[in-house]
């Protein structure tokens, strides 16, 4: 692989976490075929989970910390719990104090304390071709299909190199050959709200590994969030097109592309599949993280109708303290609104067995990550089953 | 015996090696604490991986495994260094933040638990020094969808009676292509052999000798073959059928090498 000079330096003579910076992104280029390291305008780190990165997660990010300073402007993914309201959730002391270290060390490293895996709706909003270094799945879909910036799929280690290098491997999705479709996505059916959920499980069951486009619908920024999010989920997809909506699709072939069609009853078939429980102890809504505006339509809901179970909405903490009413409204039901964490990485699996959410990125995780039985369904249909 | 090795993370390590012949995720598959093997489709169950040459086909499982391996390093309890057939991020991560050298694209089924290994990450090679090395290569012969097996001859050096593809040691640097259409020539009498593919070298073990088996397909249009004294008789089989003989070590491996 090709380094400038002045990697070639930090590789060589950098401080030590530079030197292993560096290391790791010249060890994943070599691996993956990269001509070069491609600057970045911004950086996305995953694993700030105690839940999930566990005791060596800790120790090595606490390590790394001694030195290591990020030098692109870069966010991290949610923690194991809302660091403000441990307590009342009873999460142990042992756990909330293991996951304020964590955050300490990334705060250490330069890392901007969002603990969120929506930063394209903070203001991290990468332009047309900018080069990222994003883990985390569900804004790498999202940053690739619906802002044309690129990225590949980070992991948070590789991520957190390409903030401290200012720079990520060139190749995959960085590439314009890379971001070409491989499999055209013919949806029968007019999704609306939920859907995009199901339709994101479906596609990402189908395509696998594959860069689907697909046709015959319309649809909003926030409604790709959802579909992006369960098809990187249940696929591997690091992108897709949405033919006349995301800004990519116009310039592509598909001519020649094999084609899968998703109808209703595809989607029917996927809610009964990712639906293992029933009578669920809770609802939660988040996986991707809640914008202000769907907090705010949360809380016009359970206004409208108490439910008998209670609410737990994920959000960022700009969205919950932008929405202090929304938030009152939630709570004075019996709801919980949680900040800086999220539904799968958060420790919730010893308060609640089973688990009703419209999320389809959380009906296909819950089970392995949590242990938990799913509900899977749309927020409206919830809330007048459960109230 | 020495084979090339492609670079992942740098440095040079000589150690016992530990060798999976499946692969291997560092959560689950190794306490965190005591660098004890836990995963048992290993083989190397309830062995420790400190100072040890750990070698498996490639990393599976949770990413944390990254993390795993580097605290396992830092408290001594780590291998010395890691030896994969094909590397993917979450080894090839935590050797980079453990600073254990690691290289690549070798055929790990050729390692065995014991071996002493040198591992050169900086200048891309693994060395087993108690190995002797025989090169030879084999070209599978395909034509309409069946492959040529011969049956070795009492007169050869090595695997009497056994079925084989068509082979033949390597001597000096000659170029390896060349000298599988040299024994195709001599071996059966085919001239006319299209060249359609390599792989990555197959290691045969038998104790301390290493076949390093240089994998080649050719389809050839006729099935008229004219054997020489080192074959006694021949067969066009499919592919399927190759579990029926009893062939030299890893001929299936071979096969499918250059035929997947």
């Amino acid at each position: 692989m090709d380094l400038s000079r002045a990697q070639a330096a930090l590789l060589e003579r950098g401080t030590p976490a530079q030197r292993k910076a560096m290391r790791i992104l010249v060890a994943l280029g070599e691996m993956n075929g990269a001509r070069d390291l491609v600057p970045v305008t911004s950086a996305h780190v995953s694993g700030a989970s105690y839940k999930l990165i566990g005791d060596p997660g800790l120790e090595f990010l606490e390590d790394f910390a001694r030195d290591a300073r990020v030098v692109v402007p870069t966010t991290v993914n949610p923690l194991g719990t809302d660091l403000r309201q441990w307590r009342a959730l009873g999460i142990p002391r042992s756990f909330a104090e293991k996951q304020r270290r964590i955050a300490r060390a990334y705060e250490r490293m330069g890392v901007r304390p969002t603990y969120s895996c929506v930063p394209y709706e903070l203001g991290v909003r990468p332009g047309l071709g900018d080069h990222v270094a994003w883990s985390e799945s569900n804004a790498v879909c999202f940053a690739n299909s619906v802002l044309g910036a690129r990225t590949n799929r980070e992991g948070g280690p590789s991520a957190l190199a390409a903030a401290i290098v200012g720079a990520t491997p060139n190749y995959g999705l960085h590439t314009s050959g890379g971001r070409r479709p491989t499999v055209v996505v013919r949806v029968t059916t007019r999704p609306r709200g939920f859907d995009y959920s199901l339709l994101g499980l479906v596609a990402g069951e189908r395509v696998g590994d594959g860069l689907p486009y697909f046709r015959g619908f319309r649809a909003s920024e926030a409604d790709l969030k959802w579909l992006g999010a369960a098809l990187a989920s249940s696929g591997s997809c690091g992108m897709f097109h949405l033919a006349g909506v995301t800004p990519e699709a116009a310039g592509v072939r598909t001519r020649g592309l094999p084609t899968i069609r998703v109808t209703r009853a595809d989607l029917r078939d996927a809610q009964r599949s990712y639906t293992n429980g029933k009578d669920p102890d809770v609802i939660a809504l988040g996986s991707p993280q809640l914008s202000s505006d769907e907090l705010r339509a949360i809380a016009r809901l359970v206004d409208r109708k108490e439910p008998r179970i209670p609410v737990w909405v994920f959000t960022s903490r700009a969205a919950r303290e932008a929405n202090p009413g929304a938030v009152r409204s939630i709570e004075s039901r019996g709801g919980v609104v949680l900040a800086d964490t999220c539904l799968e990485v958060t420790l919730l699996e010893h308060r609640f067995g089973t688990v009703a959410t419209p999320s389809g990125k959380g009906a296909y995780y819950l089970p392995s990550l949590c242990r938990q039985k799913v509900v899977l369904d749309d927020i409206e249909a919830l809330l007048e089953r459960y109230a | 015996m020495k084979v090339l090795a492609r670079p992942i993370a740098p440095g040079r390590a000589s150690a016992i090696a530990t060798v999976s012949r499946v692969p291997f995720s560092f959560v689950g598959g190794a306490d965190p604490v005591t660098g004890r093997i836990l995963d048992r489709s290993t083989d190397a169950a309830g062995t420790k991986l400190a100072g040890r040459t750990f070698a498996f086909p490639h990393g599976k499982g949770s990413t944390v495994g990254s993390y795993v391996l580097y605290g396992l390093v830092k408290r001594g309890r780590g291998p010395a260094s890691i030896v994969n057939a094909r590397a993917e991020a979450i080894v090839a991560v935590g050797a980079v933040l453990a600073g254990i050298p690691m290289v690549d694209g070798v055929d790990v089924a050729g390692l065995r638990t014991g071996d002493r290994v040198i591992v050169d990450a900086d200048r891309g090679f693994v060395d087993l020094p108690d190995v002797r090395a025989v090169p030879v290569v084999t070209a599978i012969l395909r034509n309409a969808g069946r492959i040529l097996l011969v049956r070795r001859s009492g007169r050869v050096g090595s695997f009497r009676g056994r079925w084989s593809a068509v082979s033949g040691y390597l001597e000096g640097h000659e170029d390896t292509r060349d000298r599988a259409r040299r024994e195709i020539r001599e071996e059966t009498g085919i001239t006319r052999a299209r060249f359609r593919g390599t792989a990555p070298a197959i290691i045969a073990r038998v104790g301390t000798t290493a076949y390093v088996v240089h994998p080649f397909l050719f389809d050839v249009p006729t099935r008229r073959v004219r054997l020489d004294w080192e074959n006694v008789e021949s067969q066009w089989i499919r592919v399927d059928d190759l579990g029926k003989y009893a062939t030299v070590p890893r001929l299936a491996d071979v096969v499918a090498a250059v035929t997947a």
